[in-house]
């Protein structure tokens, strides 16, 4: 194999995705989709992943006090969990300690906070730690007889969801992207299909001279190659542009919830669409021609 | 050198194209392979080439035994022939000079190689100012020559030609003769299946008749041999 092959092999992919240009546009588009999809299912899922793995690294469970209890009904309840052998550590916060809490974790919403400083609306509550992680529904269960609880929010719950919720996600994605994929599939190789017999004039001259098998091979699994990258670069591109807007737009409505760098997720994206493009590209050039080139 | 060894070839519906058929080419010789349309010539010829199998048999040329050959050696026995059909089998999307520096590239040829070789062989074949024609402006006859280069742009050892002259008028077909003799002195081992019985019979060279797939007569000086 010399360096005038790899030309060669080139030139004729690009000459025949030229010539079937109509086609190519018809592959490269499904490809765009299906990929345009599995880049959406990644941007999800990256984002309740990163949601999910926060929430872990909070606090256990956080029991919420109703408004105007009074401290001193506060410290009795806090006196009784203390007692409590299935509770390993409590803690006491009061509205304007979470309020600073929330300051330090978000410092550029200073102006948002001075707003709010005058009328707190968090609550007053309690920090706590189980002894046992199984033990922490049915201490939740105690919290809410208590007659100055709010509410009690557990990670144990929220992150039990959204970890199932990631699962789902992963599965609904696999079997759309297993559809669109063989959907896709099927059109390129029907586009391969069309450049062998658009050539097969070609191909019996070179086997008559000569030509290996997989030099006459090559230029068929470039086109296919060709096609699945094309269609993953403007699916990459679509995705990742959109994904940006949300972010800009998102940093500025909803400060406080925590969506995945643009960074990480467009890193994400790209080896998933440009994997997945190139997968499905080669992977049906070598169907089209195991069926359709009889070498 | 190329032999055959008692090769017989059954069709799956029973017909035999070639029965036991043996018959050894030297390397420089120039051998007319004769007889009436379907007597098995064009199939010992495809056998050559490796486009057909012997369902018997044994056919050799130089180190390469057909019968055991991988689908991997397929090319490099053929790099070593130069093979002509009567349909010439041109790409009629490429000029004369793609045509045959097509041949090249597929084996993967230089770009310096191949501006160097490719007017060589169009001057050989006398086509040399045709050369950025398409093959719909050229005669018969000068199509077949386009043919002709082709098979000779790799220097083959060995020219197969299967009824070369078989579409063109008598004018045409002499000198599509003439060429192949050119080649043939200039080193080239030639086969060739033919029905031109004028022309066989002034070459007198090795002439060899098939009939109802077998070997009739094998003559070194031979004529074509049937009345008509």
């Amino acid at each position: 194999m010399s360096l005038n092959s790899v030309g060669y092999w080139f030139r004729e992919a690009g000459r025949s995705l030229w010539r079937n240009s109509w086609m190519a546009i018809a592959s490269v588009s499904t490809v765009t989709i299906a990929l345009f999809v599995l880049a959406v299912f990644v941007v999800v899922s990256a984002n309740v992943n990163h949601v999910t793995t926060l929430l872990q690294n909070q606090v256990e469970m956080r029991v919420f006090v109703k408004p105007r209890t009074t401290r001193p009904e506060e410290m009795a309840l806090l006196k009784q969990v203390k007692t409590w052998p299935d509770v390993r550590k409590v803690d006491f916060f009061t509205k304007a300690q979470a309020a600073q809490n929330l300051r330090q974790e978000f410092p550029h919403e200073q102006a948002l906070f001075r707003l709010i400083a005058k009328s707190n609306p968090l609550f007053d509550g309690y920090d706590v730690f189980a002894t046992n992680p199984n033990d922490i529904p049915a201490l939740a269960q105690r919290f809410d007889h208590s007659p100055i609880v709010n509410n009690v929010v557990y990670q144990g719950t929220v992150v039990r969801r959204l970890t199932r919720l990631g699962i789902i996600l992963r599965w609904t994605g696999w079997v759309v992207e297993g559809l669109l994929g063989v959907a896709t599939l099927l059109i390129i190789v029907n586009t391969i299909r069309l450049a062998v017999f658009a050539r097969r004039r070609e191909i019996q001259v070179m086997r008559l001279v000569g030509a290996t098998d997989w030099f006459i091979r090559w230029p068929f699994i470039l086109e296919g190659l060709t096609i699945g990258l094309l269609g993953a670069v403007v699916a990459d591109a679509a995705v990742s542009l959109g994904y940006h807007w949300v972010v800009v737009r998102a940093s500025v409505s909803l400060p406080f919830w925590p969506m995945a760098g643009f960074n990480s997720v467009f890193t994400q994206t790209s080896v998933f669409t440009i994997a997945g493009g190139l997968v499905m590209g080669g992977l049906a050039s070598i169907i089209a021609l195991r069926r359709f080139l009889k070498v | 050198m190329i032999r055959v060894e008692g090769v017989t070839k059954r069709y799956p519906n029973g017909h035999h194209g070639l029965v036991k058929v043996s018959l050894t080419v030297h390397r420089g010789e120039f051998v007319f392979l004769v007889g009436p349309s379907g007597a098995g010539k064009s199939t010992l010829i495809r056998m050559l080439y490796g486009e057909d199998q012997p369902s018997e048999g044994e056919v050799m040329i130089d180190q390469f035994r057909l019968r055991r050959m991988t689908m991997r050696q397929l090319p490099r026995l053929r790099r070593q022939l130069g093979i002509v059909f009567q349909d010439v089998k041109l790409l009629p999307t490429r000029t004369v000079f793609q045509n045959v520096a097509f041949a090249m590239e597929v084996v993967g040829a230089s770009h310096k190689e191949i501006t160097k070789r490719v007017p060589q062989v169009l001057e050989l074949v006398g086509l040399a100012r045709r050369r950025d024609h398409y093959p719909s402006q050229l005669s018969g006859g000068e199509q077949q020559r386009v043919g002709i280069a082709r098979a000779l742009v790799n220097q083959p050892t060995y020219v197969l030609a299967d009824e070369p002259t078989g579409n063109l008028d008598p004018d045409n077909a002499s000198e599509i003769m003439k060429l192949f003799h050119e080649i043939n002195r200039r080193g080239a081992t030639v086969l060739m299946a033919t029905h031109a019985r004028d022309l066989v019979n002034q070459m007198k060279r090795r002439v060899v008749a098939i009939e109802a797939g077998q070997v009739v007569r094998d003559e070194a000086r031979g004529a074509y041999g049937y009345e008509s």
